[in-house]
């Protein structure tokens, strides 16, 4: 079903399926709500939010039955909504919430009141926008808009592509701060009328799938080798989203083994989530979501029309769309083939990046600047190595020296993002004629 | 409990979780990120079981500051104080 917005979906529900579950949660034992209890908790909030008169909220998000009710709460009452992540660094969180004109903030009570002194006079236009960070919250990390009606057609997209039924459940375990996580984890489910168990985060990561007995789960790269490396999937769990991130064959296979349905997705912040998605067979190879149109440039990047879909632009930020978004196509700077049969495969990226295994992203010129501040060296660059992040070093250094003086700048990153070592070269980096590092080819010879 | 039995503790952890690792010589100023192969959901594995282990709670916003095993032992001293 195609929805206009969040209200409407959990409405449409509520009047066709009765007594299932809308959300599956874990308060003292596995309780549930009805999609007429979700909704009425939601109108009800909507209302408390109204009379509060504020027109900005920072959801710090914590993937709770009580955050997902903020959030669509919110839309109801026509805030624009923020999404943080509650574990990023509290001066970054500060500088994030000037940015996005947060005006109130929802989340745990004791970073709510630290947070409290950044809070603005709020924004006058901000009614049904919905800002994600791309890459999760990072230090440039742009703010995009969405609303709630491209989130809404995104799930219609996921849904037209991997149906649920009302009888399925799927586990929400990714964060919803992250627009796959909210996507993929929580709407797709809602829009096909399934029952959503709510993940209760990272500590249960290994025990929550026996606790809820999902049917669906939509994971990371990192987070499904967790799942089968430690055979943690339930036996009536049947299909797995996998996106945000590139994804070795070889745990593909592995799940395949275990009689799992993989299904691979790639998607962007400023697409909503998924415009492309394996079906079946090949799960490298995906077709393109209803509402979507993909070319290839010249080049072989791949192009997306998604009038449905698309990015309202980065948050105060017109140069930046501008540079991406150029007259409704956006230039995603990844690189891609079609093959015989018309489906899509990502052969690479053309951007100054590196998309890890847990969903986020590392900015290659400002991680490098950073850590060339820090060395007082140039001839540095940021390989993956075994999926990690690692330094190579162009010179003269130790090791263990190298990353002891940068602990003090990487300390408040992501654990995935901080560097897994550092490989000392004595060549000069390779470098086109603009001085500009060749990646591909420095990936490629570290790889060798 | 002292800081050396804490750290004991600790090593057995990775070692249970990660047995690969049982010939290595972990320190406290073992950095898990670059000198154990241990990645992100590993370390919360590792966490996780500390917490039980230990009946404590680590907060979650303190997990990516724990470089070394010695921070890890400082964040279990601390919080075992605090029960």
């Amino acid at each position: 079903m195609r929805f206009q917005s969040f209200e409407e979906m959990i409405g449409f529900w509520a009047e066709r399926k009765k007594s299932g579950p809308a959300l599956i949660f874990d308060e003292g034992g596995r309780k549930s709500w009805t999609y007429e209890e979700l909704l009425r908790h939601i109108r009800e909030r909507a209302e408390a939010l109204r009379a509060g008169g504020k027109s900005c909220i920072g959801i710090l998000a914590d993937g709770s039955r009580d955050c997902v009710v903020e959030i669509f709460a919110a839309v109801a009452a026509g805030l624009q909504v923020v999404m943080l992540d509650e574990s990023a660094p509290e001066e970054l969180l500060r500088r994030l919430i000037v940015y996005t004109d947060v005006d109130t903030l929802w989340g745990d009570d004791d970073l709510c009141e630290e947070l409290s002194p950044a809070l603005t006079a709020g924004v006058k236009d901000g009614a049904k926008k919905i800002l994600f960070f791309t890459s999760g919250t990072t230090e440039q990390a742009k703010a995009v808009v969405l609303t709630e009606q491209s989130l809404c057609s995104s799930a219609y997209n996921g849904g037209e592509k991997l149906p649920l039924s009302p009888e399925d459940t799927l586990l929400c375990l990714l964060p919803l701060g992250h627009v796959f996580g909210f996507v993929c984890g929580l709407l797709w489910g809602l829009s096909c009328g399934a029952a959503v168990a709510l993940g209760r985060g990272a500590r249960h990561y290994g025990d929550d799938c026996a606790f809820f007995e999902p049917t669906a789960v939509s994971v990371v790269p990192l987070l499904l080798g967790f799942l089968l490396q430690r055979r943690l999937t339930n036996p009536g769990l049947k299909l797995v989203l996998v996106g945000a991130g590139d994804c070795p064959a070889a745990l593909l296979g592995a799940a395949a083994a275990m009689g799992l349905r993989v299904s691979f997705g790639y998607g962007l912040t400023e697409t909503s989530s998924g415009v492309a998605i394996s079906v079946r067979g090949d799960p490298f190879a995906m077709e393109i979501c209803p509402d979507d149109r993909i070319t290839l440039a010249e080049d072989g990047e791949i192009l997306i029309e998604a009038p449905t879909c698309i990015m309202q632009g980065y948050y105060k930020r017109p140069a930046d769309t501008a540079a991406v978004l150029i007259d409704g196509v956006l230039h995603t700077g990844d690189l891609g083939r079609f093959d015989k049969e018309g489906k899509l495969h990502i052969t690479g990226r053309k951007k100054d990046m590196l998309v890890l295994p847990d969903g986020t992203k590392l900015y290659l010129p400002e991680y490098e600047a950073r850590l060339m501040k820090a060395l007082g060296h140039t001839e540095l660059a940021v390989i993956l190595k075994n999926s990690r992040p690692v330094l190579v070093w162009s010179g003269e250094g130790e090791p263990e020296e190298i990353l002891r003086r940068l602990r003090p700048v990487t300390e408040d990153l992501p654990r995935g993002q901080q560097l897994a070592g550092v490989l000392v070269v004595n060549d000069p980096l390779p470098r086109t004629a603009t001085g500009k590092i060749k990646r591909w080819e420095l990936q490629r010879k570290m790889e060798a | 409990m002292n800081r050396e039995e804490i750290l004991d503790q600790i090593k057995t952890v990775i070692f249970d979780c990660f047995p690969d690792l049982r010939d290595a010589d972990l320190r406290e100023e073992t950095v898990v990120n670059t000198e154990t192969a241990i990645d992100s959901m590993g370390f919360i594995l590792v966490i996780c079981k500390l917490e039980s282990l230990f009946g404590i709670k680590i907060p979650q916003r303190q997990w990516n500051k724990l470089s070394t095993l010695g921070d890890v032992a400082d964040a279990v001293q601390k919080a075992l104080q605090k029960k």
